[in-house]
């Protein structure tokens, strides 16, 4: 049977992608995502060899203990307001990424923008320059 | 080495899109953005020299081949986090993640230039850097500030 340190998971899709007996789970819906570990008899531990913040082990049997199921909120973009990660993930980005980098040219804290959006800021910073450019003609 | 954009010739066909897909069943990886009705961009990943990418990934799938951001699809458990540590948004993950690797093993090279009717992307620096600064002294000639 899998234990998970509900407070060290991140959260993060590695578990449920790599179990080969899909017993891991995950669902979303309207901002909050759940993971839930069936009970497994498997001897394969690839999902805690495989979790990025080491939050689950293998403990023996027991028919008493409850199927783990953590949720979370997931944290809505600065911009646009859709859902997309959860904060435990976000936090550890923050955690890892030198602090020159996770402010943009313009202060912008872009680990709390979304993927979609932040394409959106680079787009629009690209024109800027180009528009820059031709108006100096 | 990476593909470099030349905003000033992208038209907006989105060509790059499909044939980026059509190289990697479907997953494409360069995501053209349309600012006002005025400019189009195509998006996609720079290969940064410190790549927050690889500084997250745990498992070594997402790592530096020299110049270029190479990912080892055999490593990835499609955790989710390197897509939430590109600042420009370009890596995205389902079961696994999907990021620009340049065409690899493409013997043409990246399929999105190749692509291009306008001309706007090219993996040559200085021919890119030779176009803006031809445009700057343009700009310049034509009596702008200096």
């Amino acid at each position: 049977m899998i234990r998970v340190d509900a407070r060290v998971c991140l959260g993060c899709m590695s578990c449920s992608n790599v179990c080969p007996s899909q017993n891991i789970t995950r669902s979303e819906d309207s901002g909050r995502r759940t993971v839930h570990w069936k009970r497994c008899k498997e001897e394969c531990d690839l999902c805690v060899e495989l979790c990025p913040a080491k939050a689950l082990s293998l403990v023996p049997w027991d028919e008493n203990i409850p199927e783990p199921e953590i949720s979370f909120d997931l944290v809505a973009c600065r911009i646009c307001g859709s859902p997309y990660a959860t904060l435990p993930m976000l936090q550890r980005i923050e955690s890892t990424l030198p602090a020159e980098m996770q402010k943009d040219a313009s202060g912008l804290e872009w680990i709390r923008i979304c993927p979609v959006c932040r394409r959106d800021v680079e787009a629009e910073g690209t024109v800027r320059q180009m528009v820059l450019a031709r108006s100096r003609k | 080495m990476a593909v470099y954009i030349d905003i000033n010739r992208c038209i907006g066909c989105r060509s790059c899109e499909v044939a980026c897909q059509r190289v990697h069943g479907g997953h494409g990886h360069i995501n053209v953005h349309y600012v006002g009705d005025y400019a189009a961009v195509p998006v996609l990943c720079h290969h940064c020299q410190e790549a927050g990418c690889t500084m997250v990934c745990f498992s070594g799938a997402l790592h530096k081949e020299g110049e270029v951001t190479a990912f080892d699809v055999e490593k990835c458990t499609g955790c989710g986090l390197c897509a939430l540590a590109c600042p420009f948004g370009v890596v995205w993950t389902d079961k696994l993640a999907h990021k620009c690797d340049l065409c690899q093993g493409r013997e043409e090279g990246p399929a999105c230039m190749a692509t291009c009717p306008a001309n706007a992307l090219s993996d040559d620096f200085e021919l890119a850097a030779r176009r803006a600064r031809e445009r700057s002294a343009r700009a310049v000639a034509l009596g702008g500030r200096r």
